[in-house]
This record gives C-alpha cells, sequence and structure tokens, in this order.
C-alpha cells in the first residue's frame, strides 16, 4: 500500500546492532581477534605513533612459520653475526626483491572498545569491525575519536564554559546549546570523554581538528576525546524523538563511533518509537517545528520563486501549514545494521 | 526498460505511456508520458527530495493527471471508468546518479600517474594518487587504505619507460599487499601491470584489466582508458553516461548542435553533440562527454571554491556564516528554499559551472554552439528566467545561443534507452515538452562600454519593435516561449558575433526570459570592491527574477 507520506524522506535514527567499523592504519597492533566478545573499554590494538617504514632483509630459512601474509605483525628479529643487520618488530607490508617493507614505530596508545559486542572482522592495517549490542543513535560526523562514557545531558539554557567541569570527567556530555571550540577544548582538559552537539560551525570544526592535531604531535597527550555532531553546520534544536533517546539513555554508558557516525546506547534502553505520521521540520521558517502529516499540498511558490512540491502539517501549535516537502523528514522505527 | 512503442495499445486497450525516474543525490525527479494523438507526450513531471519513494511519487503525478484531465487519465491508465490506475505496472526509464566514488590511483611513475589522474578525474572519479617514484610503499598502503575507497587503479605506459619496469613489479606486489589487507577491493590493472602477485592471494582479488593510459600528463583526452573507468564507475543506467546518448538524439533531431552543462551534488558533467551527414543519408551525431566532479554544485575542497561564491552572490554574508551556509546544503540540499537559499544556489552554480568549464575546456573547447540545455537539479533550484542570467554570466562566447532546461529530469531515463533510433524516435515526439525554453543570447564581442552601440530591429510574428544599444549592460526584450523571429542587429563598430561585423541577422526564439542582449564584456569584468560588484550584479539579477528581494 502506497501512502502519501512515503513522499516525506524517513531518517532511520535508531539503528539496532549496529556493525561499526573502527579504523586503523599500517603499523597498529591488532589485539583483538574475529569472533571475541568485547566489553566496553577493553583494548582492541595498540595504536602505533609516527609509523615509518624500514626495509629488512628476508629472515633465514626457517625463521618464519610459513609465509607470512600482508598485514601480518612480525616480532623483532636481533641482529646476528655476519651481514645480518636484524630487524625491527612491525607490520608487513610486502616482499619484493629478497626484502620485507615493514611499518614500524612506537606504540603508546590503545584503541579500546566502545561497546559490547563480537569483533567481526579485523582489516589489518585498515580496520576492525564489531557488532555492537545495543542501539545506535544516527548522528552526521564523529571528530575525533570513539569513546565511551557515562552519558550526562546539560540543560538546553546552561552554558557550556560554566557547566562543564571535572567532575564530569570521564563523561560523554551532550550539549544542546550553542557550542563552539573552546568550549570543547574546555571538555578536553577537563578529562571529559566526548560531547555530543547538534551542530557545529565549519570553524569551530577546524579549530577542534588543528587542536587535536597538535595533541596528536605534542609528546605528552591527552586522552582520547570525540565529538558526535548530531546534525549540520547550523545552531538547531535537537527533534523532539532524538532528545527523548538522549534524556532516556542519561546516566547510561555509551559510545562514539565515526564509522557510521553513531551514538551506541544500551540494548536494554526503554524507548518511544515516534508515531509513523509524525513530522519534523528541518529547514525553513519553521524550522524545528513538529506536527503531523495530513496529505499533499501541492505545488507552491516560494518566496525565492521556486516551485516545489509540498505537505500540509499540522504542527502542534495548532496551525496548518503547507510546507516543501524538502524541509520535512520524518523518523523511521529502528532499522537494523546492513 | 524500453518504453512500449507509441502507437500500440496495451493488451487490457490502454494506451501507451511510461513513467520515468531519475535518481540524483539529492533529488528524485520523475514523470508520465503518454501517447496523444499518436505522440509521446509529457502528461506530468515532479521532483522531491532524494529518500521519498518512487512508488509515491508517481502516484502523486498519476493523481495530478486524474484531477486535471480525468479522461486522459483514464484512457492512458485504465481500461474501465472508476478503476484505479495501475501506474505502478507502466514500464519505467531509470537513470541514476553516481556518487563520485574514490579511486586510489598508484603509478609507477608520476609521469604515469598524471595520465591515469585525468583519466579517471573524467570519468568522473573522485580520486587520491600516488607513484612508486615519489610516495613510500607505506603512504601508498595509507592512501589506498582510507575509509571511502572503492578501488584501486594500478597502471603503467604501454610500453613501459626504462624507469617503469622494475617499478611495474614493486606496485603490482604492493597492491597485492594492499588486496591481501582489504578483501573485496576492486582492482583495475592499466597496461603492462605485472597480476601474479595478486594471483598468488589466498583470496585472490577480482580484477579488471583495462587499456594503457595514453596522452601527453595533464591532458586531458578522450581515452579508452577513459572510457573503460567510467564503465567502471557507472552501471547501465548511469545518468551522466545516459546524457550522452540522449544529447546524441538531441543533436540528430533537432539538427542542432548541443552543449549540456549537467551540475548535480555530487558530480557535473559537460556534454557536446554535433550532428554529421553519413555516407548513408541518415544523419549521426559526434558525442563527446566529460565528467568534472570537481566541478559538484557544493564542493568546496579547492583553493577559492569559496571566493568564487562569495564572488557571485549578491547578498553580504560574512565569510564563515557562508561557508556554514554552503556546507549546510552540501548535507541537505534541499534546505534553506526561502529568500536569499534561492540566490546563495544561484551564486553556487555559477561557480560550479565556472569549474566545469575550466575543467573540460582543454578537450571540448570553447566554441559556440546552438543550444545549451542545463541540466541536473542546480538548474532547477533555481527560476527558470534566472538560469539564462547564470549562463550569460559564465559562459561567456560571442554569438548567439538559445537556453533551455531539462526541467523534467527526462534526458537521463530517456538516455538509458539502448537503441538510437528507438531513443530518436521518443526524443522528436517529446523535444516540445522535455526542454523548457528560458530564452535566447545574442552576445558581442569587442564594444566600447558604456557608449551607444547600435540598434536592434527585432521581426516576430507578432509585429516589429526596435530598440537602441547601449554596451555594457543587459537588455531584455520580451520574446515569449514558442515565438521565433529575426533580430537584426547594426552595431557602430564592428563587434564580433561568430564572425566579426557591422550588421548581423539570427534567428531567435522565446522563453521564460525572453530575448537577453548581453552587451557586456568578455571576459565578464565586475568591480572589484564587493559592495558594488554585489549591487551591478543585483541589477542585473533583478531583471531576471522578480522575487529577488523577496
Amino acid at each position: 500500500m502506497i501512502d502519501s507520506l512515503d513522499l516525506v524522506p524517513v531518517r532511520a535514527h535508531l539503528v539496532s546492532r549496529p556493525r561499526v567499523r573502527l579504523e586503523l592504519q599500517p603499523g597498529d597492533r591488532v589485539i583483538a581477534v574475529v569472533g571475541d566478545e568485547i566489553r566496553v573499554g577493553d583494548v582492541l590494538a595498540e595504536r602505533i605513533r609516527d609509523p615509518r617504514l624500514v626495509e629488512t632483509p628476508m629472515p633465514r630459512d626457517g625463521a618464519d612459520q610459513g609465509i607470512p601474509l600482508p598485514g601480518t605483525w612480525l616480532p623483532g628479529e636481533h641482529a646476528r653475526a655476519g651481514r645480518h643487520a636484524g630487524a625491527p618488530a612491525g607490520e608487513l607490508l610486502f616482499e619484493h626483491g629478497g626484502r620485507r617493507r615493514l611499518a614500524t614505530g612506537p606504540h603508546p596508545d590503545r584503541l579500546l572498545a566502545p561497546g559490547d559486542g563480537r569483533v567481526l572482522e579485523v582489516e589489518p592495517g585498515v580496520a576492525l569491525v564489531l557488532e555492537v549490542r545495543g542501539i545506535g543513535l544516527a548522528a552526521t560526523e564523529l571528530l575525533g575519536e570513539p569513546h565511551s562514557g557515562r552519558l550526562v545531558v546539560l540543560p538546553e539554557d546552561s552554558d557550556p564554559r560554566l557547566a562543564l567541569d571535572v567532575a564530569l570527567a570521564g563523561a560523554i556530555v551532550v550539549l544542546p546549546g550553542r557550542v563552539d571550540a573552546e568550549a570543547l577544548a574546555r571538555a578536553r582538559a577537563m578529562g571529559i570523554h566526548g560531547a555530543v552537539v547538534g551542530s557545529l560551525a565549519e570553524r569551530d570544526r577546524r579549530d577542534l581538528v588543528a587542536s587535536a592535531a597538535r595533541q596528536q604531535a605534542g609528546m605528552h597527550r591527552l586522552a582520547p576525546f570525540g565529538v558526535l555532531v548530531l546534525g549540520g553546520y547550523l545552531r538547531r534544536a535537537f527533534a523532539a524523538a532524538v532528545q527523548a533517546v538522549l534524556d532516556a539513555a542519561a546516566g547510561s554508558t555509551v559510545g562514539l563511533v565515526g564509522d557510521p557516525a553513531l551514538l551506541l546506547l544500551p540494548e536494554d534502553l526503554a524507548l518511544r518509537v515516534p508515531q509513523p505520521d509524525r513530522i519534523v521540520v528541518r529547514g525553513g521558517t519553521e524550522a524545528g517545528l513538529e506536527g503531523r502529516w495530513l496529505g499533499p499540498g501541492g505545488l507552491r511558490r516560494g518566496r525565492g520563486g521556486i516551485t516545489v512540491e509540498t505537505g500540509l502539517v499540522s504542527l502542534d501549535d495548532g496551525r496548518t501549514l503547507a510546507i516543501p516537502i524538502g524541509e520535512l523528514e520524518r523518523f523511521a522505527a529502528l532499522a537494523s545494521s546492513g | 526498460m524500453r518504453p512500449p512503442r507509441a502507437d500500440a495499445t496495451t493488451a487490457d486497450g490502454r494506451r501507451a505511456s511510461f513513467s520515468t525516474l531519475d535518481h540524483g543525490s539529492a533529488t528524485l525527479a520523475g514523470a508520465l508520458v503518454g501517447q496523444v494523438d499518436g505522440r509521446w507526450r509529457l502528461l506530468a513531471a515532479t521532483a522531491l527530495p532524494a529518500g521519498s519513494s518512487p512508488d509515491a511519487l508517481v502516484r502523486l503525478l498519476a493523481n495530478r493527471l486524474d484531477a486535471a484531465d480525468p479522461a486522459a487519465a483514464r484512457a492512458i491508465g485504465s481500461a474501465s471508468p472508476g478503476a484505479p490506475i495501475p501506474w505502478a505496472d507502466v514500464p519505467r526509464l531509470v537513470a541514476r546518479s553516481r556518487p563520485g566514488a574514490n579511486l586510489a590511483v598508484i603509478a609507477a611513475t608520476e609521469r604515469t600517474r598524471a595520465r591515469l589522474e585525468e583519466a579517471a578525474r573524467g570519468a568522473g572519479w573522485s580520486i587520491v594518487a600516488g607513484s612508486a617514484e615519489r610516495t613510500d610503499p607505506l603512504e601508498l598502503t595509507r592512501l589506498a587504505t582510507r575509509p571511502g575507497v572503492v578501488a584501486v587503479l594500478v597502471g603503467v605506459a604501454d610500453p613501459p619507460g626504462a624507469d617503469e619496469r622494475e617499478l611495474a613489479t614493486e606496485i603490482a606486489v604492493a597492491t597485492a599487499g594492499i588486496a591481501a589487507r582489504r578483501p573485496g577491493l576492486r582492482i583495475l590493472l592499466a597496461g603492462p601491470v605485472p597480476d601474479e602477485p595478486l594471483l598468488a592471494l589466498r583470496h585472490a582479488p577480482a580484477i579488471e584489466r583495462l587499456p594503457a593510459p595514453d596522452g601527453a600528463p595533464g591532458e586531458r583526452v578522450a581515452s579508452p582508458l577513459r572510457d573503460a573507468l567510467a564503465a567502471a564507475r557507472g552501471g547501465p543506467d548511469d545518468s551522466r553516461r545516459a546524457l550522452a546518448a540522449a544529447a546524441g538524439s538531441l543533436a540528430r533531431v533537432l539538427g542542432l548542435r548541443i552543449e549540456i552543462l549537467e551540475i548535480g551534488v555530487s558530480g557535473a558533467a559537460r556534454v557536446l553533440a554535433s550532428p554529421r551527414p553519413a555516407d548513408d543519408g541518415e544523419t549521426r551525431a559526434a558525442v563527446q562527454l566529460v565528467e568534472a566532479p570537481e566541478a559538484a554544485l557544493f564542493r568546496m575542497d579547492q583553493p577559492g571554491s569559496i571566493d568564487r561564491i562569495d564572488h557571485w552572490f549578491t547578498q553580504g554574508l560574512d565569510r564563515a556564516r557562508l561557508r556554514d551556509r554552503l556546507a549546510e546544503l552540501a548535507i541537505a540540499p534541499w534546505s534553506d528554499l526561502d529568500g536569499d537559499g534561492a540566490l546563495l544556489r544561484a551564486a553556487a552554480l555559477r561557480a560550479a559551472l565556472e569549474r566545469l568549464l575550466v575543467a573540460t575546456d582543454a578537450e571540448l573547447g570553447s566554441a559556440g554552439v546552438d543550444l545549451v540545455v542545463g541540466a541536473g537539479g542546480a538548474w532547477s533550484a533555481i527560476p527558470g528566467p534566472a538560469a539564462t542570467h547564470v549562463v550569460a554570466d559564465v559562459v561567456r562566447r560571442p554569438g548567439t545561443v538559445q537556453v533551455a532546461i531539462d526541467h523534467a529530469r527526462l534526458l537521463g531515463p530517456l538516455g538509458t534507452i539502448e537503441d538510437d533510433a528507438e531513443r530518436d524516435a521518443v526524443v522528436a515526439d517529446l523535444a516540445a515538452d522535455l526542454l523548457l525554453p528560458v530564452g535566447t543570447i545574442v552576445m558581442p564581442r569587442g564594444l566600447r562600454p558604456n557608449r551607444p552601440a547600435g540598434q536592434l530591429l527585432l521581426e516576430t510574428a507578432g509585429g516589429r519593435s526596435e530598440i537602441d544599444l547601449v554596451a555594457g549592460g543587459l537588455t531584455l526584450v520580451d520574446l515569449p516561449p514558442g515565438a521565433r523571429g529575426t533580430a537584426e542587429l547594426a552595431f557602430r563598430g564592428t563587434p564580433e558575433l561568430g564572425p566579426r561585423g557591422r550588421h548581423f541577422r539570427v534567428a531567435v526564439s522565446g522563453g521564460l526570459a525572453g530575448l537577453l542582449l548581453d552587451l557586456r564584456d568578455i571576459p565578464l569584468r565586475l568591480p572589484e570592491r564587493p559592495d558594488r560588484r554585489r549591487e551591478l550584479l543585483g541589477t542585473w539579477e533583478r531583471a531576471l527574477w522578480p522575487e529577488h528581494d523577496a
């Protein structure tokens, strides 16, 4: 049965048992193996810092057990008398011309599991694929690194510069109001594990990424920190359905991941499923308002002179308006991860 | 899928009909086409945001047709009065825009890398690239295993140069290392790259052999490699490749030199098609297609791309806010439709069009054509008359050109009809419906600015009108869609309008904007000061965009 409601694009904001990819780079030392059951905070891999390429001679016959595949972690070899100079431990890139190319370097950082689940795939130097037991709240982007912590939802009218303090160390903080790079840098300095924001301006994103790069290059690095952006670049309130999920998850342990961008929530969370005809206005003069779908509203010419399809929406404030369908969206019931 | 023959009725007595769907990155466009008086006619068309249901869209159109002309709807859709119209069952022509997927290019030398990059970019791929000559194996591995990379193109020249022979084996081995890490990654080998290291893997990847790169480094030329890469990226229903087929049909059917400027959210393409008489008396068409992912509408990752949008935007906006609004539009292209959101789209369209011409001029040149067609979602997001102004601002070529818009997004779906003759027949029937004429631009070069330039005498079926010409500005002459006439231009100097001369007589046709006499400089020179530039651009824009200040 085709319903006119299908004219409105649907946003799958909740994903059941999501599959997530955690990015690796050549030289990272993976500890988890396929099939491992993991708990939030488990060490999955040791991150390489400043990876470098080394060429080593092939080992003497029989030193390897079988022929190592690219991506295999090879232990170091001591130098021996004669012409054999030894080799550092590292990840094999490939063998060619009687020599091995390895990615090697120090491993001071850890990649921690952002949620409970199972290791599905290990692609050495590329990614770890996990199936997370729980629900994922869809976002648009994760800036920084995956992490986990207790979810704390700050009130909408709170000023992040005042509300963020060391009592929140280890938490993932939802910042519903205006957020800038300074507030996020402050959160990181307080030992907060991450932030969930509705939107973040391009300038603040660049400042945040630059700050993270400086940390990366520094001798004494701070702990990982992630910023999960649920919307886009322009400030906008959370949709009621999203706010309800965040409120329900407050106090529980959640995770942040970037591929796909999700807030990982506990499996046993009691969530209210939005009504199928519930409509959110995501742009235009009525942005942020919600209501109920009544049907197609026909073609209308907007103020900019563009003619677009509209839908009739009975808004919660009592008005019924014809709003461009491009400005509308609705939330799907719980989707399962591909 | 083929449309039914125009003279056919279905088994249950209904007249032939079909629907079209163009799945863009941002927009789902659909149309109903049916047989009326023995000809294919466009019955209804609309566009919705991507993510809307195609079935719901077709049903919306069917209901609209039913409301506007119940008799026609019943004749086309249903044999029995009162029965629901089974539009879901009518044939569909479907085209899909493929987002610019990421391709990692690994070459033996920098020279070959440049050739491979050019071929891949012209085929619509987004590129990350390195060569064994300059990039170490660790960096090559990292770039080929980046998130989003779906395929690796490995290439050497044929025959390989002296410096490439040893490196060819090394990049093959490095690629095997990459393939071992990323099972499922597509491996494309161009030229004599040894495949033994890849075949020796326990789970050998699917390898596609492509022609070797040719042409000079950095030169965009049509090549078998580019065609193969385009085929590897898109499928048979790829809308940009389908545009080329549709352009060929337009050129044959209309007997005109056609240029399609397609701008979308995930990519862009330029198509040139010219009719050519063949020895057998038939008309053929020479068609060239070049894709340019860097000309995607809101792409801002190139130096100066924001500056160019700011250059064309007629509203004052600080740079940070402008960047945020454009980034938001890239995520949600259908938002911000009202007020200056439409003007911002027009500015972004001009900047994208500039990038498209820069990316394709080396291969396609900048010679004049008879008809410019705007295709893709970007053209639908501004009023029709304003599209003429956009073309006039950016495509600065002396001559006379008609401008039209693929308003119902039919060209892509029609281009998926495989047989040329069959497609030509449908295009011939639909020619008057599928292109929305927005105007004719007359653009001479070589006039002295701000001086009387001469006179225009316009003769149409409705009468004659004389207009004094002043160089340096735009003059709009009312000429409605469907009207045809002759413009006699008598200049005081000897400007170039195709050839150079004092007197010209050109055929013109009407459109939503009418006849646009563009007597501005070629290339267009605008004031350096932003406020004065905005004021001047705004003055011109208002003439063709009544809702400019709404």
